[in-house]
């Protein structure tokens, strides 16, 4: 019995074929596309090739979504240890010195009473300096100390914000 | 398909605690991870557990997720890691043919390859559509996952490189191999898509 032997496939053929899917995925380079789509236009075994092909990406994106369980967000959400994770908090914030830990400066200057009536003070006394009620290096003085509270704030709080910024970028990711 | 911006904006409110953000992120993925779960492991008990083990997991890795990639990449890795875990230490169990359930919990059937040309047969799209599935899932586990990155996730090939973690040659050869795979799957049982 002869054994049934297929005709070769013809080279144009082979390499449409290989191209298909990058083909149909339009992941190919515009002129190996255009090669393809050419081919295929006077190829009837490769047009068939490629409705096939093209009818299974079809197929395959048109796989209906899958509705999870009605429980499920309830399930997941009692199920999350969201305590122990806030408990942990503090682990995961990046240490800063001791000197940048908000801390570190006494409660009365951080109080937001002194800081404000420190502020009201410096600026009557420039005001009275403007006007020539005050002046001299007195005026000068009282308005320092009194910005001085929030001007040690701010500053600390800035520096806090630079130096936690360096060292994230840091971190290897 | 999923806003890349809106679930970082949502992954730092959870970073800082915020309940509410991780249960909209929740409400994100929810179905597409049980779907992945769901597809991989056609039991719908196996995959409410393993999506939800997906999503305690998201959660308690949320401070090693880095920002630099997309939320959703990270998701669907941990999913598709934790569904391959899950078959590969099942491997057993999953290769009997009883006990399948279908999405709701009922047990579903899994119909045999049937040689012979019946008339009734492939006429419907959701029989067909039923045939389809079967093919994916009796798939090699990292064939079926990135088929169904590709088609049910929609995801490029380059986020399926970085969720799988692969060059993307390796991603497009796999991929390429995985539809012949199931085009051939189809042939050798007569099915008609």
């Amino acid at each position: 019995m002869k054994a049934e032997t297929q005709p070769p496939t013809p080279p144009d053929c082979r390499q449409t074929r290989d191209r298909m899917q990058d083909y149909l995925d339009q992941t190919l380079p515009k002129r190996e596309s255009l090669a393809v789509f050419l081919h295929v236009r006077e190829c009837g075994e490769c047009s068939a090739q490629l409705a096939t092909l093209q009818s299974l990406y079809e197929w395959l994106d048109g796989l209906p979504p899958l509705e999870a369980p009605a429980d499920f967000d309830a399930r997941v959400l009692a199920a999350v240890p969201y305590a122990a994770y806030r408990a942990m908090a503090p682990l995961r914030s990046p240490r800063v010195p001791v000197l940048l830990e908000h801390e570190s400066l006494p409660a009365w200057v951080r109080s937001r009473s002194v800081r404000s009536v420190g502020l009201f003070a410096a600026a009557a006394v420039l005001a009275a300096a403007a006007t020539g009620h005050a002046g001299g290096a007195a005026a000068w003085t009282v308005a320092g100390i009194g910005c001085s509270p929030e001007l040690s704030v701010r500053l600390q709080s800035l520096s806090r914000r630079i130096y936690v910024a360096t060292v994230q970028r840091s971190i290897p990711r | 398909m999923f806003d890349r911006n809106e679930d970082l904006k949502l992954v730092r409110r959870c970073k800082r605690g915020e309940e509410a953000a991780f249960a909209e992120l929740l409400g994100r993925y929810r179905n597409a991870v049980y779907g992945l779960c769901f597809r991989m492991t056609r039991r719908a008990e196996d995959a409410r557990d393993l999506a939800q083990e997906v999503f305690i997991k998201v959660f308690t890795l949320l401070d090693r997720f880095d920002e630099t990639y997309a939320f959703s990449s990270w998701i669907f890795r941990i999913a598709t890691n934790h569904c391959i875990d899950h078959l590969r230490r099942n491997r057993m169990r999953l290769l009997s043919l009883d006990g399948c359930t279908g999405p709701d919990g009922e047990p579903m059937e899994m119909p045999l390859p049937d040689n012979g040309p019946g008339p009734d047969r492939l006429l419907e799209r959701s029989e067909a559509m039923a045939r389809l599935e079967e093919v994916v899932a009796d798939l090699p586990p990292h064939y079926k996952v990135i088929i169904l990155l590709r088609h049910d996730q929609d995801l490029s090939y380059e986020d399926i490189a970085v969720v799988l973690d692969l060059p993307l040659g390796t991603v497009k050869a796999r991929i390429h191999r995985a539809r012949a795979m199931i085009q051939q799957m189809l042939q050798a049982r007569s099915y008609e898509i």
